[in-house]
């Protein structure tokens, strides 16, 4: 907070009134997001019973059986290898091929572009569950069916139109008279994307980035349909292996998801917080 | 011009490091490979001995088959799966799949491999009565009945004990006077649930009262017919008057089979692939669990329901050797000798006759279970076996319209109809 | 809005911002550019075309069959469109989408906004809760399913816990199996994580600079009024967009509340994808694929109907100022 150097006795009160209501704001909301991450590492370390008779309570013994039931789930190395794979390639090819794709939109002039950009934007609305069947299709089609390709592939199309709509937006409002400025120093087409558009649609790529890839880390319809061998497997598909049937093994899985978040929650602070703040100081600089 | 050098290099990284990592798989043998997308592994009882069944397969027909299990253990996923393969034409070498009326529309076409002449010989011989009949559409047989379930009621008897009630009731008059009983001691008398896809304990609960009322036929007759107007009566009277938790309408499997686990509810519906968790979570309720036929309800007491779990089925191929090796797996899986360890070691129950010893073991609530339906007045099916998904689906919505109070037996069946339309 | 443009203009080094689409200058005849444009809209173009254009006319083609994917298919002309507008479920479940995008749109995105105008004033504390807050969005929503689940139980649950130690035990629901309580609770539980968009609209926020809101503190601004007038008005594209995908999410709704209640009780929680995806396991691919359409067809309308109303009310206030 800045300090204030005002004097009329109402503002202090606003500015009071607004202090209080800030913090009631930051606590309700730390309370409930911050809940479902202590209740379930709580309880990934009760047995069933307890899980599914005394859904708050504290574990009566502490079941570290549970990490050890996850950990051993057949392949875990490898399917945190795919899991990465998957995710990190799918966020590179997704983010470049929408900002190319953005640009050409965003900092050009042809016919029908915005109509282009609609279209593809729409496609935001898609139930992608709809589309089982023609995915598969064209996945077993192409002979990509259970590798880690084809996956890769389905899920940077799948994210296209998020993502062209997030870095459009973001390289819609880059000025043009940088640009220009760019053609008269001899410039061309591709060294305007690389040198100039794409290094300041950086919190678009960001942005984009990030959802693209806690989609792909937490996909499991897709990486079911597309993939049948241990090859290919990723991690939300060994998760079911705690699952049968009739019967679920709940607290394995908990276990088994509290290690496979831990990633996620790793490459978001680190990553993206790094980013952020590298951009917001970056943009400083002009 | 670096950063584009960069991204450049990036992306053709991203798209052919997968391709090595998988460079490595499919080492050319000579042998017909089949894959096998099954449920049956990790947690499944089954796994351990269908695992080992098809390793001594393997084995056996060394150079000449091999079945490649490829692990789904989410039941759900695996049925959305198949269901998307055989509609894009590209069905599995094997699979398995649960006998409705949905999934029997996989028979149209020519997508699926039919056994009727093979099962004609003695091999047809294996199974049980009436299984291969009810495999059989149009003449084509083209799945082999495999896993079926059994879902008496279970009682826990040290709670009955608790409420004064020395005899499980006879008839449904009866059942309520015990379920007074229960509730005076603080007791819930059913386990129910109307979530989950098919609101599987009533489901199973409304299934048993038609029964009772109706026969095992019962389901040839309209869902409007007034035995099923009766049953749902009494299905409704299970959900008034405390005689069910609070949370049933809305809860799911978890719920239903938690609050008997927790020893909160004393009667209860499900299979015998359940034990196993009882008898590890709450041995005190595995001790006291009883096996039971519904109290009549009317003219048909003491049946059971018995119905086909899984069958098995392949995806029709020209591919002689294919052919060959489908139904040397299928005769493998489906010997006496292998059905038993199977069934042995997991306590799944099966649509092919094998002999036990004295020396076998067997878990003494297992055994319960087979004497349940070997001492039943009949054997009939339930609901979810008789319509489409969808209806089914819609039973649960419906039921819980009813349970709320905001529709009469009559429109909660009328409502199951207008989707069956 | 971005932020160089932002610092750009405050600097006075461009007097005015570029053209958010480029389409609205003159058209030109032909770009000279053309070649380059086309090689760099074809990977997007391929994958689209792949992955959305040609399943979709599958779709939209199949939407007027009854078709189970194995047996012929069968013209049904509107007849699939008719029986779901008859529906009731059906029905029931479009206003409930609609809802869900309204609820989306106009409650959760304010709150996400709200929250990282807060942060973007860096309160104590301000990145560990930026980070907490967006934890949500990396858990799977089967985990925060199966909480909620037990949150909401009414024989055990943590919310009728709760009221009961407080004393207000008439207040005590079956959260998830009433028809009064079922929506509301299955919407509160998406609503508050606002992780995602908040991430998003702080990274706007914080391209704005200081010196705004320092100049307004000395011409007597008090915060709210700040917000108002420099983050609001400068932040308008950034809303614009979250809400439009927020809304976008509502209108295709479905994994939490399958997860939560499946529709249920009675359909009250019902949205258009879950009875796409009961058709589909039904193997009424016709019926499945007539929802699709109408599924996109609405948050075509939505979305363009936002569009449109933000983009008028903002030429709007500009000629204002």
């Amino acid at each position: 907070m800045k300090k204030s150097i005002n004097r009329s006795g109402s503002h202090i009160a606003i500015q009071a009134a607004a202090k209080t209501g800030k913090w009631f704001y930051i606590l309700f909301f730390l309370v409930i997001t911050f809940l479902p991450l202590v209740w379930l590492v709580i309880s990934s370390f009760k047995t069933n019973f307890e899980f599914e008779t005394q859904a708050f309570a504290l574990p009566k013994v502490w079941m570290w059986s549970n990490y050890k039931n996850a950990m051993s789930m057949a392949g875990l190395p490898r399917l945190f290898m795919n899991s990465i794979i998957v995710a990190a390639s799918t966020t590179i090819v997704n983010t470049l091929v929408a900002s190319m794709g953005a640009f050409a939109i965003a900092r050009e002039t042809f016919r029908f572009q915005n109509l282009l950009l609609n279209i593809i934007v729409a496609g935001v609305l898609i139930p992608i569950i709809a589309l089982m069947v023609p995915f598969f299709k064209l996945v077993n089609g192409f002979g990509i069916y259970d590798t880690l390709f084809g996956l890769i592939v389905t899920y940077s199309a799948i994210n296209i139109p998020i993502s062209v709509f997030l870095i459009h937006g973001f390289m819609g409002s880059i000025p043009r008279e940088l640009e220009e400025a760019a053609v008269i120093d001899g410039c061309s087409f591709s060294q305007r994307f690389s040198k100039i558009v794409f290094p300041l649609t950086k919190p678009g790529l960001v942005t984009a980035g990030t959802f693209v890839f806690i989609f792909c880390w937490n996909e499991f319809i897709y990486a079911m349909l597309l993939t049948s061998s241990e090859v290919s497997r990723t991690l939300q598909l060994g998760i079911r292996f705690f699952r049968s049937q009739f019967v679920v093994d709940y607290t394995s899985m908990l276990a088994a998801i509290v290690i496979t978040m831990i990633p996620t929650i790793l490459v978001y602070v680190f990553l993206h917080d790094r980013i952020i703040s590298g951009l917001t100081s970056g943009a400083v600089k002009g | 011009m670096k950063t584009w050098k960069i991204l450049a290099l990036l992306l053709i990284l991203a798209l052919t490091v997968p391709g090595f990592l998988l460079a490595q798989s499919a080492a050319e043998t000579g042998e017909t490979v089949l894959k096998w997308p099954t449920i049956w592994v990790g947690e499944d009882s089954k796994a351990g001995e269908v695992e080992r069944l098809v390793m001594e397969f393997n084995t056996l027909n060394e150079g000449k088959y091999q079945v490649d299990i490829e692990a789904n253990p989410d039941y759900d996923g695996y049925r959305t799966k198949i269901n998307a393969q055989v509609a894009a034409n590209a069905v599995p070498d094997l699979f398995v799949f649960n006998p409705d009326p949905t999934s029997f529309s996989y028979y149209e076409g020519d997508r699926l491999m039919d056994f009727a002449d093979e099962l004609a010989g003695d091999w047809g011989k294996v199974f049980v009565g009436g299984a291969i009949g009810d495999a059989t559409i149009n003449g084509e047989t083209k799945s082999i009945p495999y896993e079926i379930g059994v879902t008496p009621i279970w009682y826990n008897e040290a709670l009955m004990v608790k409420a004064g009630v020395t005899e499980y009731p006879e008839t449904i008059d009866d059942f309520w006077k015990v379920a007074d009983k229960l509730k005076a001691a603080g007791i819930v008398p059913t386990s129910q649930m109307t979530g989950g896809t098919n609101a599987w304990t009533s489901m199973l609960w409304f299934s048993h009262i038609a029964m009772s009322i109706g026969g095992p036929k019962v389901w040839d007759k309209p869902i409007t017919d007034p035995v099923f107007e009766k049953a749902a009566e009494i299905l409704l009277k299970m959900y008034s008057d405390g005689n069910t938790t609070k949370d049933a309408v809305g809860g799911d499997a978890g719920v239903s089979g938690g609050h008997y686990l927790a020893g909160r509810t004393a009667m209860f519906i499900n299979g015998p692939w359940y034990i196993g968790r009882v008898r590890g979570e709450a041995p005190d309720v595995y001790e006291n669990t009883k096996i039971a036929s519904l109290p009549a309800a009317g003219d048909y007491p003491g049946g059971q329901i018995g119905f086909a779990l899984s069958n098995l089925a392949a995806g029709a191929t020209d591919n002689a050797a294919k052919k060959g090796g489908v139904l040397a797996f299928m005769k493998w899986m489906t010997e006496p000798e292998n059905v038993k360890a199977i069934s042995m070691d997991s306590g799944a129950m099966f649509a092919v006759k094998f002999q036990t010893g004295a020396g076998d073991a067997v878990d003494p609530l297992q055994k319960k279970f087979t004497d349940a339906v070997n001492d039943a007045s009949f054997v009939g099916t339930h609901f979810a076996t008789v319509y489409p998904s969808d209806v089914v689906a819609e039973f649960g919505q419906a039921l819980a319209k009813m349970a709320l109070g905001r529709a009469t037996p009559a429109e909660f069946l009328q409502q199951i109809k207008s989707v069956i339309d | 809005m971005h932020s160089v443009e932002k610092v750009l203009a405050a600097r006075g080094l461009v007097a005015k911002t570029g053209p958010r689409f480029s389409g609205d200058r003159p058209m030109v005849k032909r770009n000279k550019n053309w070649k380059q444009i086309i090689l760099f809209l074809l990977p997007v173009l391929t994958l689209f075309l792949l992955y959305f254009v040609y399943p979709l006319i599958f779709v939209f083609v199949t939407s007027f069959t009854e078709w189970n994917g194995i047996s012929a298919m069968q013209f049904k002309g509107l007849g699939n469109y008719k029986r779901l507008f008859l529906s009731d479920t059906f029905r029931l479940s479009f206003r409930n989408n609609i809802l869900w995008a309204l609820v989306l749109g106009l409650v959760q995105i304010p709150l996400a906004a709200g929250m990282a105008m807060v942060l973007a004033r860096k309160p104590r504390g301000w990145k560990t809760f930026r980070t907490i807050y967006f934890l949500p969005n990396v858990i799977s929503q089967v985990a925060l399913a199966m909480m909620w689940l037990a949150v909401y139980n009414a024989e055990y649950g943590m919310l009728n816990g709760l009221l009961n130690s407080v004393g207000l035990e008439q207040l005590t629901h079956n959260w998830l199996g009433e028809y009064e309580t079922a929506f509301p609770a299955v919407i509160f539980q998406q609503l508050f994580y606002i992780g995602y968009f908040m991430i998003v609209i702080l990274a706007s926020r914080m391209g704005i600079p200081e010196s705004f809101y320092e100049a307004a503190e000395i011409d007597g601004a008090n915060v709210l009024q700040q917000e108002a007038h420099i983050t609001i008005p400068m932040l308008r594209g950034i809303l614009v967009t979250t809400m439009t995908l927020a809304m976008a999410f509502g209108m295709r709704h479905f994994e939490s509340t399958y997860l939560m209640t499946n529709g249920g009780p009675a359909h009250q929680t019902s949205v258009m994808g879950i009875v796409l995806y009961r058709n589909l396991e039904a193997l009424r691919f016709g019926e499945a694929n007539a929802i699709g359409t109408i599924l996109i067809v609405t948050g075509g309308v939505v979305i363009a109907l936002l569009r449109w109303f933000f983009g008028r009310k903002a030429s709007a206030s500009e000629t204002v100022q």
